[in-house]
């Protein structure tokens, strides 16, 4: 990796050009942000005002659909949903809703929550899941499943065209999948080939093979701030807080934190062969900690960031086919870059070395 | 000096976020968060262009300690 070839800076330069058009101009899909009222009592009726996202609500407007869902997600059973009678478009993303609620709810509490569902046949579906709240003054269970069964299963259409996912609180924040989540696979790379190195320097006493290690972790380094940085801003507009006691950023700061050590400690030795060995011995504990600390102990609990409570970050919750389309260009070019960062810092390391300018390093 | 620069612009950056203090609800003024994902962008490019200006300042001791020889 003397010369990191043209062809890869290439590369690079193409996938992050490819993520960052493809990922800022893809719309998302058509979405439900907000349905009033959404406090209903049973036995009444009402008319629900629903704002759209990235709706068009006046195109084709007769043959908009709208439906109540009860419960959470459960596709074991069929769906208990409530047709609406009624719906009128008041403009691209504003429709009204009439549904007659019967008197009473499936399941034995006063309370039920629903997801409000919009369909259309060429425009097709979007939900807000959970946003209604329902109240019975009694409680009739067979009365209630026969209430809320339709005659038939409707069939909800899937958006015809590229879209990325709507998801509520994320709206257009789902982009920062690109640009968040990459740095981070980036910078695991990073610590990957440093530790390649700082094992090659162990058998080889290749003092080369020390100067790439370091300049892989200050790499790696940068990427991991970065990725802080962003998630920071990501987390401030998602979540209302720049930090969070959230298991996945406190193990990510702590990880900085291990290979800010690194750096200190080669800073600590004047003789060129000690500092080599040690930070090179330092440097394989470092990921063996890194790896648990963010793959595996955030995995253990529940938490607000993807990938915790025992599922890895790419279920169907959080990653889509669309989005994986401009996801793995991004990891890929951003892994790239990075190589080409450490390249280039390693190749100022070599020269300072061989001209005595900075001994330190 | 370069401490400085950084300081300033990290806060000029984090004023451009401050309109962006709004409820959820007026995601028609910020068209759907999408200036969150600008600001994300910008945090990642001025992020490489500060570490691309450090290279530089290296290279440049570098040179001047060559061609002084």
């Amino acid at each position: 990796m003397h010369n990191f070839g043209s062809l890869g800076k290439a590369m690079a330069v193409i996938l992050l050009a490819y993520s960052l058009t493809a990922g800022m101009l893809i719309p998302l899909k058509p979405g439900i942000v907000n349905v009033m009222p959404d406090r209903l009592k049973c036995n009444t009726s009402a008319w629900l005002k629903v704002e759209g996202y990235n709706t068009f609500y006046l195109r084709d407007p007769r043959q908009w659909k709208a439906y109540l869902k009860l419960g959470t997600s459960d596709s074991s059973r069929v769906p208990y949903l409530l047709f609406s009678d009624s719906v009128e478009v008041a403009s691209d993303t504003e429709l009204f809703a009439h549904f007659n609620f019967p008197a009473h709810l499936p399941g034995h509490k006063l309370i039920a929550s629903a997801s409000l569902i919009l369909d259309h046949p060429t425009q097709g579906s979007s939900v807000i899941p959970g946003k209604i709240l329902l109240v019975q003054d009694s409680l009739n269970d067979s009365l209630g499943r026969q209430f809320w069964t339709l005659p038939a299963d409707p069939h909800f259409h899937a958006f015809k065209s590229l879209a990325f996912p709507y998801r509520n609180i994320l709206y257009e924040t789902i982009r920062n999948t690109f640009y968040h989540v990459s740095l981070w696979f980036a910078m695991f790379l990073m610590f990957g080939l440093s530790v390649y190195q700082s094992v090659k320097y162990l058998r080889q006493s290749d003092i080369e093979a020390d100067h790439r290690a370091h300049a892989l972790v200050v790499t790696g380094i940068l990427f991991g701030l970065l990725g802080c940085a962003t998630g920071s801003l990501w987390a401030k507009y998602t979540w209302d807080a720049w930090w969070t006691r959230d298991i996945k950023l406190n193990t990510a700061a702590l990880t900085m934190l291990i290979y800010f050590s690194y750096l200190i400690l080669r800073s600590s030795i004047e003789d060129r062969d000690r500092r080599a060995r040690i930070s090179a011995a330092y440097n394989i504990f470092a990921l063996a900690a890194a790896i648990p600390l963010i793959f595996i102990l955030p995995r253990l609990t529940d938490s607000l960031h993807p990938g915790s409570g025992g599922n890895p970050a790419f279920g169907s919750e959080d990653m889509d086919n669309t989005l994986r389309m401009v996801f793995y260009p991004a990891v890929i070019g951003f892994m790239l870059l990075g190589i080409w960062i450490s390249n280039l810092l390693y190749r100022i390391i070599r020269l300072e070395y061989k001209l005595g300018v900075n001994t330190k390093a | 000096m370069l401490k400085i620069f950084w300081k300033f612009f990290t806060i000029l950056f984090a004023m451009l976020a401050w309109p962006q203090v709004l409820m959820a609800a007026d995601y028609m003024r910020q068209i759907g968060k999408i200036r969150v994902v600008v600001g994300v962008i910008g945090v990642v490019f001025f992020g490489l262009i500060a570490f691309l200006i450090y290279l530089e300042r290296r290279i440049n001791k570098i040179e001047k300690t060559i061609n002084d020889e």
